[in-house]
């Protein structure tokens, strides 16, 4: 893929004055062939600048040249003429290898003296258009040499006669002038900036006209008839429009994607998109911004598949985690590697603003994560952001506002409902019930603890961009904002960050690029979720007595622990923690890269790249001494973690003959990761005025802690890319990473890949087919590991503690109760077989995937007698397969006035456990909540990773008490009649996204799904089965449970001693489909309104999560996968913004 | 080859060459790791090191473990219930999955210290920079500490895997006998009662006393009641201890079990607990109610009494031992009672009480001796009856070591009488300290008493704790059929 490189150095080096590229472009090509070879590789780098520097003029006057050379390359003297002439040339570059040597003395001649006598030793000859000094093949004597009106014939005559084809050319024009009239008007691209350089064409004629600087043109149109103008430009569609009668005429060009073939990133360079040959999905800038968003990884719900987005909570800035065809590892991390303009960061990148990033590319099978080894097994995600185009300076700058409010209540009781429900209790459970008749009439509905905790909260984004340069430099510079307050009071999550990146090209040969974020995060946390019985704020939300309000009388908080005899000990008024705790963490995020290149040839290139990500983090808890038997209590906690990485690459690309295309890259690489931490904390302080600044003033300050780690990954990389006539491509690459983290013996691993893909759609076969216009079928395999393990968990270290004697500490040395193991990678080996298939014109375009992941040397936790006084090791001994499949389908279904376009995505992913050490169980993710303590999922061999295991309910006894099966038929219920109650994993995860436009309207529609996941709700388990603590609960458990008249109800016995266990009943099936955005934007008409200074403008209101169609019964079945407990609910929106651009 | 004919990558062919070389060759020093840390290979040199190593023993049993353990005791006693989760152990019908994770947690734990033990007795001699002295005197310690580990894991599960310095490492390892068990506890206690300094250099560790008095106990389970006696009677003979003269109600709460003593006359060996982060006693949590204010972050009151247990009904109102339990109402009827003997309004947090908590102390002492005495003399002699006197005597706030209006008298007094007197005595003195239950199996009284006092009987499987499926299931050692114990 490097050849672009090459070739884009080139483009840069000939294309000074490209406003005029496309015109002399297509005089000089000698034929269709030649020409299709030619804009393939312009429309390469087209997105990168071309269409960028057509603002670009040079002055240069036709000055007087002198200068002297000796047998120098046609190509430097051409230098030295561009240099003082100002005027640029184009020629291809198989005719500048051809060329010979120049020894060539001019003195103050003309340009045209100097270029007949250089090229007068070459079989080259020229033409000068505007300032572009086209070079051709000299061609046969009996062509003419000098072409001016730019006149270009439809396709297929071209196709059959040759071209330029002008034979009656004279006779043709003085036919058209005999009824004439002028026509103007102004061309420019989508975005409303002008474009010059347009061809402008009268159909059926060779009559045609070019757009200036200013993208206007002027031309003599026949007065009758009803001409009709093509407008043509590269990069950008065709476009036909009836003169009719008007004599003003502005056109704007759509460009032509197919043409403007989109350059991907992948792991170490770039390659067009027709080239892949692994399983990348790219999500663009647009739809990454679409709406507010906390952060990048949340854009990327439901837009790629094989993506599944997972959210932990809905508290502002909550972490999210990621999984890229399902989870491969058991112990260790399952997020994909996220690399940041080519710096594998560490952890999530959320110092990132979503404005700032142009592209995002998701790498899926091994065949594109192999080149990062050791780090690939789960998926690499690679964020470039903006980068600058020279040309005219632009500013965008967006700025959005939106309302938040939960997405839904629960209905909970009333207080009278409430009373009555404990009265029962008390009866049931023979305690003289609480409330009196006459204290139960006399309530109403009660407080409304949700209304209470839960509030409206805004969203402010802003960001400013400026962006521009010229040929040797190229800046872009953003500053952002994003502002999200919580629903919850005292939560909110604010990121400003500075991007900036800079590239310069010292010399032909040099160039430099730089970029660099530095981001303040700012979260303020208000989620205190789990709990049980009140105990958490969230969960007091749910469980606080309706009877009850938060203050008393004379304004203090009510006690809700001991306002009833019969109320849970733990339960906390939520007010405590909205007023009285706070935990704040502010980070400063920095990462930075130095990239060097320098083209050793032409074909061969060395970068050298430096680069630091360090982030400095503060996280401030203070409990005053308001909160419920607080005596004040302080915890500071500060780390830093910094990376370093050099990558030094060598990139070779080079063609041989017409089809055969090779590049390759090899690479030495170095990243150390260093972490360290500091923590101090106390207790009991005389005034809360200190808060956490003044630690030396708390009654009992605690032991500080500090904390030390490094790890060093080495790695050697290289891969080949062979292109045989666009048709046969193939990949191959080989990491071999070397990291301190295993044991001895153990530290290096190897990770090869190879893939293979056919263009079928460029075999002979196809080519003239209609309908497919798209085919390429591609296979891969591949390794790739994932690191699994914590630095220093192969060594046997003490860990120190503190114990007392007399009065006070003595210090203890001991190990941890993890014994360490000796231990390697895991390694994912990925087999990929995919199609992408692209029929009428790719206006419907499929891609599709098949995927087997095998997982070996799992780390897995193998379980040791506890005698031992050790309760586990880590081996390298599970297996853990995942297969599915991955559907995307982008469809221009209109076109025209009114376009709808569609792009939809769906997956299907099966995970298996195949073998665990000695084939035992691996019993988790517990859940302890005073009635239930006990483990809700089991790992074992044949099921999947997210299995839930339990109880089987059956009814109830005569009693109103759950009946639980005996599955062991032992006459008893115990671990052994747990079995397997429901899966977390969705049967399949989809994404549909659909964009309408109609004049200066949008709208657009998002919607996102999953279908088939279990959630284990154990917030209900609190709030729906503990009973006889006062706890609320939903209306449902009042009106539906268990009485010898009602037998068959929902909930059992109101009795505290109902037994309750991990069982069906808390399996709930967490499908939705959601609406997560729809939007409708007002672009205006800036053009039409003549306002120059505007670029474009853009009003928009939009919506998130109004709609939700599941079935879950708690909050929210999307931020709540696998399991619920008490987390902090989500939001929905609604947004307004502006978009404008300068 | 012409030397201008050489382009630039031929130039640059030997600077990378030596590039990656170097960089080969300092890859594998750079994958080395260097922790900040220390590690078990390189520990265990010097005094200082092997104490660290020690004080680790602590940790496991003192940090919550120990709180819940005693609760967990106290549940099955004729005496006190559990409520919510704990209720079960109360209803003496087998361990349900709650109380059966609870008691795993104290397998786990005991085991843990015993592992730390056994680094110790294991890598201590091999010191580099420690004396013969210390060797001895840090081992005694660490076997000392185990002995404890195993003599009530014995007590709880029955036969056990006994782990030594042996065989530590090993994965699988089968259950010793009961008497095999009992073995190393007695020749642990040996060596501590033989190398324990007089006076250890922190209030805490075990002195010599302790192992005799330890060693006493253990006899009195084992019914060596001469052995017994004879350890006893050295300790009372060193003049080392002697009881907390009290007024009061207050003077228990604040002056024997008070959260600011750094220690009493009467402390033989406790576990030492402070207001300092993470190293306060939970046990006030598990028993105190909120409306009490005696403990600043409320309280569970998961194990608490009742009003008309007979104990408590018969219980003497002179006795201000009984003033301890607090009558609250707090949903379970107007009968129930609320410990009040740990006490700390100005705890921490919830696990930040400053009250240590006794092991032995030293009115235990006199009481082993008063019986261990009688069963072996078959006789209730004066000294023996002194005991159990100087325990009765100071309860009711007496001089401890006069006489007084309380004292039992000697006449009529056979020794199945005073033997039950000193039962009776026992349940009052070590109410909330997880005395009770194992010794209602000492005496095989479980039945009886627990009848008596609760009107509940006990079935057979709740005599042993269940082992641990964390043990059972990865320990090939034992036979998941055979080694559980009866009823799981």
């Amino acid at each position: 893929m490097e050849y672009f490189t090459i070739y884009l150095l080139q483009v840069l080096r000939k294309g000074r004055q490209c406003n005029r590229w496309t015109e002399t472009f297509r005089q000089c090509l000698p034929a269709p062939s030649v020409q299709r070879k030619i804009i393939m590789r312009i429309n390469v780098v087209s997105l990168l600048l071309l269409i960028s520097c057509l603002h670009l003029y040079a002055n240069g006057n036709a000055q007087r040249l002198s200068f002297s050379v000796q047998h120098l390359t046609l190509e430097k003297v051409m230098d030295k003429i561009e240099k003082q002439s100002g005027y640029a040339f184009w020629i291809q570059t198989d005719l500048l290898r051809q060329s010979k040597k120049v020894s060539l003395s001019v003195k103050n001649q003309t340009l045209t003296e100097t270029l007949d006598q250089l090229f007068s030793g070459q079989a080259l000859e020229y033409s000068i258009i505007d300032k572009t000094i086209v070079v051709k093949k000299k061609a046969p004597p009996a062509a003419v040499k000098e072409t001016v009106v730019p006149l270009i014939p439809e396709k297929k005559v071209r196709d059959r006669v040759g071209w330029p084809d002008r034979i009656n050319r004279e006779q043709r024009l003085q036919e058209l002038q005999r009824m004439e009239r002028e026509i103007r008007g102004r061309v420019t691209d989508e975005n409303g900036v002008a474009l010059p350089g347009v061809s402008i064409l009268l159909k059926g004629t060779q009559r045609g006209a070019t757009s200036d600087s200013e993208g206007q043109f002027e031309l003599t149109i026949p007065d009758s008839g009803s001409p009709v103008l093509v407008f043509s430009f590269v990069g950008y569609l065709n476009q036909e429009l009836s003169a009719g009668n008007r004599s003003i005429l502005n056109v704007s060009l759509q460009p032509d994607l197919k043409a403007l073939e989109e350059v991907v990133v992948i792991g170490y360079g770039t390659v067009k998109k027709s080239d892949l040959t692994g399983s990348v999905t790219q999500i663009k800038a647009r739809e990454i911004n679409a709406f507010p968003n906390a952060n990048v990884l949340q854009a990327l719900s439901g837009r790629a598949p094989g993506v599944h987005v997972r959210q932990s909570s809905g508290a502002p800035g909550a972490a999210i985690s990621v999984r890229v065809r399902g989870g491969n590892s058991i112990q260790g991390t399952n997020e994909p590697l996220y690399v940041i303009d080519g710096f594998p960061v560490s952890g999530n990148p959320t110092q990132l603003n979503n404005a700032d990033i142009e592209s995002v590319e998701i790498l899926k099978d091994a065949s594109a994560t192999a080149i990062y080894g050791s780090r690939g097994a789960n998926g690499v995600v690679i964020i470039t952001t903006k980068r600058g185009k020279s040309g005219r300076t632009v500013v965008d700058f967006e700025t959005s506002y939106s309302s938040q409010k939960l997405i839904k209540k629960l209905d909970l009781m009333n207080a009278k409902e409430y009373a009555m429900f404990y009265n029962e209790q008390a009866v049931n459970d023979n305690i003289t019930p609480f409330f009196s008749q006459a204290a139960i009439d006399g309530f109403g509905e009660g407080f409304d603890w949700q209304d209470f905790v839960f509030r409206k909260a805004p969203i402010l984004t802003s960001s400013l961009n400026v962006n521009g340069g010229n040929d040797k430099t190229q800046f872009s510079i953003s500053g952002s904002a994003f502002g999200q307050g919580g629903i919850i009071k005292g939560s909110n999550y604010n990121r400003y960050s500075l991007q900036t990146s800079i590239a310069h090209k010292v010399s032909d040969k040099f160039r430099v690029d730089f970029s660099s974020t530095l981001t303040r995060l700012t979260t303020k946390r208000k989620d205190s979720g789990g709990g049980s019985r009140g105990s958490s704020m969230i969960n007091a939300a749910m469980s606080a007595p309706p009877t009850l309000t938060p203050f008393n009388e004379d304004g203090s908080y009510r006690v809700l622990s001991t306002a009833y005899p019969f109320i849970a000990t733990d339960i906390r008024n939520p007010i405590n923690f909205i007023n009285e705790q706070s935990n704040e963490i502010r980070a400063n995020v920095v990462l930075a890269n130095l990239n060097l290149q320098y083209n050793l040839t032409k074909d061969l290139t060395l970068k050298v790249m430096g680069g630091i990500e360090n982030r400095d983090d503060r996280e401030d808890r203070y409990t005053t001494t308001g909160f419920f038997n607080s005596q004040g209590a302080a915890v500071v906690e500060a780390g830093q973690f910094t990376s370093f990485l050099n990558e030094n690459t060598l990139n070779y690309t080079k063609s041989f003959g017409e089809k055969h295309h090779l590049s390759a890259v090899v690479g030495i690489t170095y990243q150390d990761f260093l972490s360290t931490s500091i923590a101090g904390s106390g207790s009991g302080f005389l005034s809360d005025i200190f808060e956490t600044y003044n630690l030396g003033a708390a009654a009992t300050p605690n032991v500080p802690g500090s904390g030390y780690s490094k790890s060093v990954l080495a790695s050697y990389l290289g891969r080949v890319n062979y292109n045989f006539g666009d048709k046969y491509l193939a990949t191959i690459s080989m990491r071999r990473d070397g990291s301190s983290r295993y044991s001895e013996g153990l530290k290096w691993g190897y990770f090869p890949s190879a893939a293979l893909a056919w263009r079928l759609s460029n075999e002979d076969f196809l080519k003239q087919n209609t309908t497919i216009s798209d085919l390429k079928v591609r296979s891969s395999w591949g390794l790739t590991g994932s690191p699994g393990i914590d630095p220093y968990s192969t060594l046997n270290q003490l860990t120190s503690g503190r114990t007392i004697f007399n009065d006070g500490y003595a210090n203890t040395f001991a190990p941890g109760g993890v014994l360490p193991g000796s231990l390697k990678w895991e390694t994912t080996a990925q087999f990929d077989i995919g199609i992408d298939l692209g029929v009428w014109a790719n206006r419907l375009f499929l891609t599709a995937d098949y995927y087997v992941k095998n997982t070996h040397d799992l780390l897995s936790t193998v379980l040791l007698p506890t005698s031992l006084g050790y309760s586990r090791t880590t081996q390298n001994v599970g297996k853990v397969r995942n297969s599915g499949v991955e559907l995307g389908l982008d469809a221009g279904i209109l076109k025209g006035a009114f376009t709808w376009n569609i792009n939809g995505n769906i997956s299907f992913n099966r995970n298996k456990v195949v073998s665990l050490y000695d084939g035992e169980d691996i019993l988790r993710d517990n859940v302890g909540v005073i009635i239930i303590n006990d483990a809700t999922g089991i790992l074992r061999e044949g099921r999947p990773i997210g299995q839930f295991w339990g109880y089987l309910e059956d009814g109830y006894d005569d009693l109103g008490n759950i009946v639980f099966k005996d599955l062991n038929e032992d006459g008893s219920i115990s671990q052994s009649d747990k079995t397997y109650i429901g899966d977390a994993n969705p049967d399949f995860l989809y994404g549909l996204n659909s964009t309408m436009t109609f004049k200066n309207f949008e709208l657009n529609i998002f919607f996102q799904g999953s279908q088939g996941n279990d959630i284990f709700n154990a917030s209900a388990i609190t709030n729906t089965m503990d009973y006889g603590f006062g706890l609320n609960m939903p209306k449902s458990v009042f009106y539906d449970h268990w009485t010898p008249e009602n037998p068959d109800a929902k909930y059992p016995r109101i009795s505290l001693r109902t037994p309750v266990r991990v069982s069906d009943r808390f399996i709930e099936d967490g499908s939705y489909l959601r609406l997560k955005n729809i939007m409708l934007a007002y672009n205006l008409p800036t053009q039409r309104l003549g306002i120059q200074q505007l670029r474009n403008l853009q009003l928009y209101v939009s919506g998130q999560n109004l709609l939700t169609f599941t079935k879950y019964s708690w909050w929210d079945p999307e931020t709540n996968f696998r399991l619920d407990h008490s987390s902090y609910p989500a939001a929905k929106s609604v947004t307004f913004g502006l978009r404008v651009g300068f | 080859m012409k030397i201008k004919n050489i382009n630039l990558v031929s130039y640059l062919q030997w600077p990378v060459i030596m590039l990656v070389v170097l960089f080969v060759t300092a890859c594998d020093e750079m994958l080395e790791e260097a922790p900040k840390s220390v590690a078990v290979e390189v520990f265990y040199n010097t005094a200082e090191e092997v104490e660290a190593a020690v004080n680790a023993i602590y940790t496991p049993l003192r940090i919550n473990t120990f709180a819940n353990y005693v609760a967990t005791l106290e549940c099955q006693s004729d005496w006190m219930y559990g409520r919510g989760s704990w209720d079960p152990l109360s209803q003496y019908q087998g361990l349900n999955d709650a109380n059966i994770t609870r008691v795993g947690g104290f397998w786990n734990g005991f085991y843990l210290a015993i592992r730390n033990a056994n680094l110790v007795v294991s890598n201590a001699p091999k010191g580099s920079a420690i004396s013969e002295a210390d060797v001895k005197k840090y081992v005694a310690e660490a076997k000392f500490l185990r002995a404890f580990c195993n003599f009530h894991l014995v007590r709880n599960w029955g036969a056990i895997p006994l782990r030594t310095e042996n065989n530590m490492a090993e994965k699988d390892l089968a259950k010793s006998s009961v008497d095999d068990v009992y073995a190393l506890i007695e020749s642990d206690l040996l060596d501590a009662e033989m190398n324990l300094p007089d006076t250890p250099s922190a209030i805490g560790r075990p002195s010599r006393w302790a192992a005799k008095t330890f060693l006493a106990d253990v006899y009195l389970e084992l019914k060596k009641y001469p052995e017994a006696a004879a350890r006893a009677r050295e300790v009372m003979q060193s003049g080392k201890y002697k009881l907390v003269q009290v007024a009061s109600k207050t003077d228990f709460q604040y002056n024997l079990f008070g959260p600011e003593i750094l220690t009493t006359t009467e402390e033989i060996f406790y576990f030492k607990y402070s207001r300092l982060d993470g190293q306060g006693n939970y046990i006030l949590w598990i028993s105190n109610h909120p409306s009490t204010d005696l403990f600043s972050y409320d309280g569970a009151y998961a194990v608490h009494g009742d009003k008309t247990n007979p104990n408590y009904v018969n219980w003497d109102e002179g006795d201000l031992r009984k003033k301890l339990w607090d009558n609250i109402d707090f949903g379970l009827g107007p009968n129930t009672l609320v410990s009040s003997k740990y006490v700390d309004p100005n705890a921490i947090s919830q696990s930040g009480a400053g009250n240590d908590q006794p092991v032995y102390r030293y009115a235990d002492l006199l009481l082993i001796y008063a019986e261990a005495a009688a069963r072996s003399e078959n006789a209730v002699s004066a000294d023996a009856l002194e005991a159990l006197n100087n325990v009765r005597r100071r309860a009711y706030g007496f001089a401890p070591d006069a006489p007084s209006e309380v004292d039992y008298d000697a006449a009529g007094l056979t020794v199945t009488g005073f033997i039950d007197l000193i039962v009776k005595e026992r349940g009052y003195e070590f109410l909330y300290e997880g005395k009770r239950w194992h010794e209602l199996k000492r005496l095989e009284k479980v039945n009886e008493l627990i009848l008596a006092g609760k009107g509940k009987t006990v079935a057979a499987k709740h005599l042993l704790w269940p082992i641990p499926l964390s043990e059972m299931n990865y320990n090939k050692g034992l036979n998941p059929e055979a080694d559980q114990n009866p009823g799981y």
